[in-house]
């Protein structure tokens, strides 16, 4: 038996009881025993059992009325009905009240080994529907990002799990690995969801205007404030603000983003009146922030108020097998776009893909898919159409050396590896002191 | 791959007794006896007949109840006997089943057998006498490992996969699967499941 259950016997008659009851301690399930439907009831509310076998003709409550309880209590509860000769009806009318399956008294051996197989093969069955649908709907319900390593299953379950909470957000990771998608579906999953989703990158606004575009400004503040305006952290109203590169922005207004985050009010530029804001923070940075804190650059209060929650979203090459699935979307997606029925991908091409360190993560992938699909001439993207990414050869006669060239790969392969010198010395085809030795001689980092 | 025990069962345990009942003659419980001494590594001795007990018969079914049967032999005091066998050529069963081969409670005491269905032609052939003490040595031993608390295994390999017919009961091995053996030898040397 494959699965150990929990299992009880209901019957009046005390040696049919002990019959079951040694049988299954021989199988190792977890059994129990009822003289009665009332006995049964009782037991079953105060534990779960998976398998029931219940007489028919029992004094009291009879095998009936005690399946049409237990099916409209514990619908999870399997219910095998067993009967003696001459009340085959009483099993046809239990089987269509959702019985699994009746056993006329006395059976084979056999019969009852069969009935627990059944039983376990169903059970495995919804356990196995269950998890694939968990798992789909894992998969489906954040229809933009992709994934389906374990590592983006942790990030998906970080999603729901502190979606509903109101507390700030750090997203972290390389460029390219999708955090502004992750903060969208923060917000999709949120109570705010059907208020605004602002996204602001604050690296790529100088810090004057960012003051204004965040807090608003009041009509002649400034020579070209034609007209008051409302900042971001008003318009956003009940919604989620999402700033991007939040590493890059100044002292100033970090410290102006901590009082409005302390205080839920702001004063528009210009103006000296306290406005009420409401919104969450999501932020995201591709810098280490802690070592931007011990530079002096970043402020340590500011940092534990917007790092309450921390979502780390890691780079493609590390979760090398959501390749396959990212690729077959970004097929979809461009031979839809461009209206051409590129939608094949060759094994080689696909392993060459697999292979690649994609520097420049999910964002690098989709722009090679777009450009593969735009150029392509047939159905099916091949390794030719892949050739752009070679790895960029250094520009300069200096570091096009030998040595330099060596001294980048083993660099290359020593991050892939994670620092693991026999791993790395493994791939480069060399042995562990030889590897130790250049690493000393290029002075070279192990991750 | 025979059952590779370090020695024998100390003597002061006790050693595992063959009890022929009523009209079981013949070679039988020696067989058994050897195959519990060769594939248990345990002391295994055919103590003198008894007389089948008339009470345990079912006048309703015309069968013996082997749970009657075990109730009667444990209460039975059997000198040095650690565990006991009961060999009988009656048809046994248990209230729920039409049949059983034999049977044994997870850590009893006495386990019986009967060779009267074991005999049974299959559809392809008829038993031979030796295919029949085959038989009945598995399902003693199968019995036995029972009273040592080994339950049924998932191991189609290992002499505890329950084998509901005679088909299932031909296929079956005299070895135990590694998990088995590692539990029997536990309760063997560890009697009161103290510890490994």
């Amino acid at each position: 038996m494959p699965n150990k259950m929990s299992i009880m016997i209901v019957d009046d008659e005390k040696v049919v009881r002990e019959s079951f009851l040694h049988w299954f301690e021989k199988i190792g399930h977890r059994v129990e025993a009822a003289a009665s439907g009332s006995e049964a009831l009782d037991k079953l509310a105060k534990a779960p059992f998976e398998v029931m076998f219940v007489d028919i003709k029992m004094p009291g409550m009879n095998g009936i009325e005690l399946l049409e309880n237990v099916k409209s209590e514990y619908p999870d509860t399997t219910v095998v009905i067993i009967t003696a000769y001459g009340s085959i009806e009483s099993s046809v009318k239990a089987m269509q009240m959702g019985a699994v399956d009746y056993l006329l008294k006395p059976f084979k051996p056999d019969q009852l080994t069969l009935v627990m197989e059944k039983i376990a093969q169903q059970k495995r069955l919804v356990q196995e529907y269950d998890y694939l649908k968990g798992r789909l709907e894992k998969i489906t319900k954040f229809d933009n990002i992709i994934g389906q390593s374990d590592e983006m299953m942790e990030v998906f379950d970080l999603i729901v799990d502190i979606a509903q909470s109101e507390t700030s957000v750090l997203l972290t990771g390389e460029t390219g690995t999708g955090k502004e998608l992750v903060a969208k579906a923060i917000h999709a999953k949120s109570p705010r969801a059907h208020h605004p989703f602002i996204a602001i990158n604050c690296g790529a606004i100088p810090d004057s205007l960012l003051e204004s575009e965040l807090f608003g400004h009041q009509k002649g503040s400034f020579t070209s404030a034609t007209h008051t305006r409302k900042g971001f952290l008003e318009v956003v109203a009940g919604g989620t603000l999402f700033l991007d590169e939040i590493g890059e922005i100044s002292s100033k207004m970090q410290v102006d983003l901590l009082r409005v985050l302390e205080e839920k009010k702001l004063t528009r530029i210009g103006s000296n009146q306290l406005v009420d804001v409401d919104f969450r923070l999501i932020s995201a940075t591709r810098r280490d922030l802690e070592k931007k804190i011990e530079a002096g650059t970043f402020r340590r209060d500011f940092f534990y108020r917007i790092n309450v929650i921390k979502i780390n979203i890691p780079p493609l090459r590390k979760r090398k097998a959501d390749i396959p699935l990212l690729i077959d979307h970004f097929l979809k997606k461009y031979s839809q776009e461009t209206a051409k029925h590129v939608d094949r991908i060759s094994r080689d091409a696909q392993a060459r893909l697999m292979e690649y360190n994609w520097p420049g993560n999910v964002r690098e992938l989709e722009n090679a898919i777009e450009r593969a699909v735009v150029l392509s001439k047939s159905r099916t993207l091949g390794t030719d159409d892949f050739m752009f990414l070679r790895a960029p050869l250094s520009q300069t006669l200096k570091e096009r050396s030998l040595a330099a060239m060596e001294k980048a790969h083993i660099q290359r392969i020593l991050s892939e590896t994670n620092g693991n010198v026999t791993h790395a010395a493994a791939i480069l085809g060399i042995n562990r002191v030889t590897l130790h030795k250049k690493i000393k001689r290029f002075n070279l980092k192990r991750k | 791959m025979v059952l590779k025990l370090e020695k024998h069962m100390p003597s002061e345990n006790g050693i595992i007794g063959v009890l022929p009942i009523g009209n079981v003659t013949g070679p039988a419980p020696k067989i058994i006896a050897a195959h519990i001494a060769g594939y248990f590594n345990l002391d295994a001795r055919v103590l003198p007949p008894q007389d089948l007990p008339a009470k345990a018969m079912d006048r309703q079914r015309l069968q013996y109840d082997a749970g009657r049967l075990i109730n009667i032999f444990e209460a039975h005091q059997w000198a040095e006997s650690l565990k006991l066998v009961a060999v009988l050529d009656v048809d046994i069963f248990v209230p729920i089943f039409t049949h059983v081969f034999g049977e044994a409670r997870q850590g009893g005491k006495v386990a019986v057998v009967s060779l009267f269905r074991l005999g049974d032609a299959l559809p392809t052939a008829r038993p031979s006498q030796a295919s029949i003490l085959e038989r009945i040595a598995k399902v003693a031993l199968h019995e036995l490992g029972h009273l040592f608390n080994l339950q049924h295994c998932d191991n189609a390999q290992c002499l505890m996969h329950f084998s509901g017919g005679l088909e299932d009961l031909d296929l079956l091995s005299f070895n135990l699967c590694r998990y088995c053996r590692a539990y029997l030898k536990d309760a063997l040397f560890f009697p009161t499941g103290e510890s490994v």
